[in-house]
């Protein structure tokens, strides 16, 4: 018999969560009609942070599902809820669609836009010829359909695998793991090219005449970072009665430290290619992009978010006790949580304020309003359901697992 | 005999039937005061290192100093190449391109890492070792297919060898056997 039973508690938190979400979205509401443009560039922050995270725990389901991973079956219940709350999503994107022509330059072919943080520049005519040329793919009735087609993969996928997963709480029966395993790496493709997609469409189409093909991975990676900061910070925290956290040992602690490490120098490796290729190739259309964000005033954060997201986080997480110590994991998790909010405000920001860094309140109430909605969202699916997989085959070796 | 005596050193052997039999004996004989032990095993085992008492291993400080020579070798020569001994003018680039040297040496980092790790590993392990006294032993060949052995070092020890063996068999060794060779 399982000591452990279904999980009831959690409701103060997804009750707060979901009153400060509501609180800080109606406030960017209110953000919206006293000044649309800046409040549009916050909400895709709030609204790209979060869903980053939701989407690259589905991705980690899968390619752990996909590696026929053992050591994981304990916290893999936690990667499925992170990953059901994408629901919330597919209707927190509507504002983003509604509002597109205030962050797209690209919307009606680039004829209504006007670089902001300027006396009315638009595109010029060579400009406006090269933008007609992308409009078969950036117009807006296409942008609808992909999103349409992002959300239906990432929710059927979420929803398979969870959905099995659940059922074998109750039945335990095995071909439940073989249906997982068998559909995982199948998933995967899908995944991936919708993530990278989604990247494109909502972070590099702020820019519409720059194009770099491995963006979408960047954000994947910073979003797959911060998605085991999440993990890492849940299961420290998940001590209570019914929850997994106290069945974790110091070697699953290792594992994710391990995990923290491998991706903080995956996002800056990412990074660097992206940033050394177009920056020896030195061509107009591709160097604009980079040289508003190493020169002039974007210099220093660019430089910092090198310092602070990566040397740092790089040489703290190489201490093996660091590792061990499942307080201090989360501490660092904390802090590269931070550093994903300021990745991706240096990736947002800039086309909006391209004279500098600056700061909006929307910033703040849009990044709390949709976070506070996500994490309402998986504390209520989680709640009334196991906090680990009880009967999954593999959850007895994962309990036992130590350091090979 | 006095001659003899110092060129020459006996340790006990013991083979055990399972790994996990291996480390509890290990264990049990450290806790008995018993030091310079080593185990062998065809492939590597769990909690050995723990069972023996070992300190943390200091290979990854070697790495770090193959990661560090690396970086400062491969950024001082790229400097020196290319911005003091021989400034070329390529594509309007500064002669002074950092970002163009990140490739070159984080390879080099990584080079010298590995070569720390593996060298370090290698002389921390005192090896190659072509002889060691334990050979002497042709029941010891089981070693690298299927035996899971253990060495107590006579030397380092008052206790007689024929004390020794007895508790090796009572912690349930099926072979125990004492070779004699020439110190290390």
């Amino acid at each position: 018999m399982i000591a452990v039973d279904r999980f009831n508690g959690g409701s103060k938190t997804m009750t707060l969560a979901g009153a400060v979400g509501i609180v800080g979205l109606v406030l960017t509401a209110v953000g919206f009609f006293t000044a649309p443009q800046p409040t549009m560039f916050s909400y895709l922050f709030g609204f790209t942070y979060w869903l980053g995270i939701s989407v690259a725990a589905i991705i980690m389901v899968a390619i752990f599902h996909t590696a026929k991973a053992k050591w994981i079956t304990i916290l893999r219940r936690t990667m499925e809820t992170m990953g059901s709350s994408v629901f919330v999503f597919a209707l927190l994107v509507i504002p983003l669609l509604l509002g597109a022509k205030y962050i797209f330059p690209w919307v009606n072919h680039g004829t209504d836009w006007v670089f902001p943080g300027t006396d009315g520049v638009k595109f010029t005519e060579v400009e406006l010829h090269h933008l007609h040329h992308k409009s078969p793919y950036l117009n807006l009735p296409f942008l609808y359909v992909r999103q349409a087609i992002y959300f239906a993969v990432w929710i059927f996928v979420s929803w398979r695998l969870r959905t099995w997963s659940m059922e074998q709480d109750t039945t335990g029966a095995l071909e439940l793991t073989v249906k997982q395993r068998r559909f995982s790496p199948g998933s995967l493709p899908f995944l991936a090219l919708t993530i990278t997609f989604a990247g494109f469409d909502w972070l590099m189409t702020l820019t519409p005449l720059w194009q770099s093909t491995i963006f979408g991975v960047y954000y994947f990676a910073g979003s797959f970072l911060a998605a085991f900061c999440v993990l890492t910070i849940a299961t420290v925290n998940a001590q209570g009665k019914d929850e997994y956290g106290t069945l974790v040992t110091t070697a699953h602690y290792h594992n994710l430290g391990k995990l923290l490490l491998a991706f903080t120098a995956f996002w800056a490796y990412i990074a660097f290619s992206q940033f050394l290729l177009i920056w020896v190739a030195n061509i107009p259309e591709e160097a604009g992009w980079f040289k508003l964000r190493i020169e002039g005033a974007w210099k220093p954060l660019s430089i910092s978010l090198f310092v602070m997201g990566f040397a740092v986080p790089f040489f703290t997480l190489l201490s093996r006790n660091l590792k061990l110590k499942p307080r201090l994991l989360a501490v660092v998790a904390v802090y590269l949580l931070i550093m994903h909010a300021v990745d991706l405000y240096w990736l947002i920001w800039p086309a909006y304020s391209p004279q500098g860094p600056s700061f909006h309140w929307t910033l703040i109430t849009s990044f709390i309003g949709v976070g506070g909605l996500a994490v309402a969202a998986a504390m209520w699916q989680a709640r009334g359901r196991y906090t680990l997989p009880v009967k999954d085959p593999y959850i007895s070796e994962s309990l036992r697992y130590v350091q090979p | 005999m006095s001659a003899e005596t110092k060129v020459l050193d006996s340790w006990v052997l013991a083979e055990f039937a399972t790994p996990d039999a291996l480390v509890d004996a290990t264990r049990q004989m450290r806790e008995k005061g018993y030091q310079g032990m080593d185990t062998y095993s065809p492939y590597p085992l769990h909690g050995g290192s723990e069972a023996l008492g070992l300190p943390p291993s200091r290979v990854p400080f070697i790495a770090l100093g193959g990661a560090l020579t690396g970086i400062v070798t491969a950024l001082a020569f790229q400097t020196y190449m290319n911005t003091i001994d021989y400034p070329l003018n390529i594509g309007g680039r500064p002669t002074f391109s950092l970002p163009a040297w990140v490739p070159i040496t984080f390879e080099l980092a990584v080079l010298l890492t590995a070569f720390g790790i593996f060298f370090g590993l290698l002389g921390l392990s005192r090896l190659p070792q072509p002889y060691h006294p334990v050979f002497e032993s042709e029941e010891f060949r089981s070693a690298s297919t299927h035996g899971y052995w253990l060495s107590v070092p006579t030397a380092e020890t008052t206790v007689k060898p024929d004390d020794i063996k007895n508790q090796l068999t009572s912690l349930g060794a099926t072979h125990v056997t004492v070779v004699t060779g020439e110190k290390e």
